[in-house]
């Protein structure tokens, strides 16, 4: 119990840095902008209660936002993403159901499965964070371009971060 | 009541989703301009130290632009100054009392957050009420346009930059200064817009946009950039997109100007409305 506190405090931390000292600084143009955090998301236990997931998915999303200065955007995109992870995880789930007490990872259940529980989730959160972001349905299909590419950027970040996990 | 503790237990996720969606949407609607740079202006100091280590190894990667930009500048300034020493050496001058004529107070500071990336951006900068610095006050760099301050705490300020959907700057166009309104449509941080110019108007690719000065926030003249495309847009208007000449991406440097006759212009006008 405290060893995997432990072990998810330290993920927590790595992947807010990461973000936010490497990724909110590519700015490479409006049209990327990955947000890995979101991966602490998908990495929580599969049996996590769901009133902590969302707890921990608000702490997550509040703490991006103090260190972007966009109160609220991250916290709403998380923790709705915190809220659909019960969902995607049903939709995706293997044929033989999960093993209990394991992680949602890669070495587990196979890269297809990680990727489409990824997709989603990273589908969800990018485009419930752009369209916040925006706030009006003015240029919807741009908004739809940036949620899209930047998408496809997370979600290569947070395979690479997975695969090199599973290398250790 | 145990009807209503059943549901409480059995719905009890999606009640914790609303109440916390609830919190962060709260969180979200505070974004009017004013609110918001004041909340993060608060918030930003806890991570202001974290900031400021980005921003020195950002800063020591461009040192050679930097150098080069402020070799350039020493050069325009010793040609004003050598203008000045000339009149002052000739044999005949007039006493120039000039504590009445300064309108513009500059003060230069060091951005030290920025963002290109966002809908809405804003960047920080190293100067604060301590230095002068308040809301409204202009900032430029380089001579051309670069936002505007909306929050100042004690030792920083947080400046509005053009990049922003709510950024509005009144311009025109300078060889026949026809004026406009001037704003970011979001999509490339390189190009503005600037409409509300009548189509009977000369409009040429590679003409110079620069600021009124009718705000009373910017001075007048201040470079914008360049046309580089026009088209004709509803009956009567072009909708003339803009090349900037200021380049958000390596903003380091700038002036924040302050009107020192900004209340007398405003309080006067507000006596015609």
């Amino acid at each position: 119990m405290i060893n995997s506190v432990l072990r998810f405090g330290l993920i927590f931390i790595l992947l807010i840095l990461l973000q936010v000292l490497l990724f909110n600084n590519i700015q490479f143009s409006g049209y990327v902008n990955p947000y890995v955090y979101i991966m602490f998301i998908l990495l929580l236990p599969i049996e996590i209660p769901s009133w902590l997931l969302l707890l921990l998915s608000f702490g997550t999303g509040l703490i991006i936002d103090f260190f972007s200065g966009s109160i609220g955007m991250h916290t709403s995109a998380t923790v709705l993403a915190g809220f659909v992870r019960p969902y995607v995880l049903r939709i995706v789930s293997p044929r033989d159901g999960y093993e209990s007490g394991s992680d949602p990872s890669m070495l587990i259940y196979g890269f297809r499965w990680f990727f489409s529980y990824t997709l989603l989730i990273v589908l969800v959160h990018h485009t419930a964070l752009f369209y916040l972001e925006v706030f009006r349905f003015a240029d919807f299909f741009r908004t739809m371009l940036r949620v899209l590419l930047s998408s496809l950027f997370s979600i290569t970040f947070i395979l690479l971060i997975e695969f090199y996990r599973r290398g250790k | 009541m145990r009807n209503l503790l059943n549901f409480l237990a059995r719905y009890n996720n999606l009640i914790i989703f609303l109440f916390l969606e609830g919190i962060a949407f709260y969180l979200l609607s505070t974004r009017n301009n004013y609110h918001n740079t004041r909340l993060v202006n608060s918030v930003r100091i806890m991570t202001h130290g974290i900031e400021k280590k980005i921003n020195s190894t950002k800063s020591y990667l461009s040192l050679h632009q930097i150098n080069a930009n402020l070799a350039a500048e020493n050069v325009a300034l010793k040609n004003s100054i050598a203008k000045l020493v000339r009149r002052e050496s000739s044999l005949f001058f007039s006493v120039n009392d000039s504590i009445y004529k300064q309108q513009y107070l500059h003060t230069s500071a060091e951005v030290i957050e920025n963002s290109i990336n966002r809908q809405r951006n804003f960047f920080t900068i190293n100067k604060g009420e301590n230095q002068g610095i308040k809301v409204d006050m202009a900032v430029i760099t380089a001579n051309s346009v670069a936002g505007k301050i909306v929050g100042c705490s004690k030792n920083y300020s947080v400046a509005m930059s053009l990049l922003n959907l709510d950024f509005k700057l009144s311009a025109r166009i300078k060889s026949n200064g026809y004026f406009g309104s001037l704003s970011w449509d979001g999509r490339d941080y390189h190009y503005a817009i600037l409409s509300e110019i009548p189509q009977h108007v000369l409009v040429n690719v590679g003409d110079t946009i620069e600021t009124t000065g009718y705000s009373a926030i910017f001075p007048e003249g201040e470079i914008v950039g360049t046309v580089s495309d026009y088209e004709k847009f509803g009956g009567d208007f072009y909708k003339i997109t803009i090349l900037l000449m200021t380049d958000f991406k390596k903003l380091h440097f700038v002036d924040v100007i302050g009107n020192m006759k900004k209340t007398e212009q405003l309080q006067l006008e507000k006596l015609f409305q």
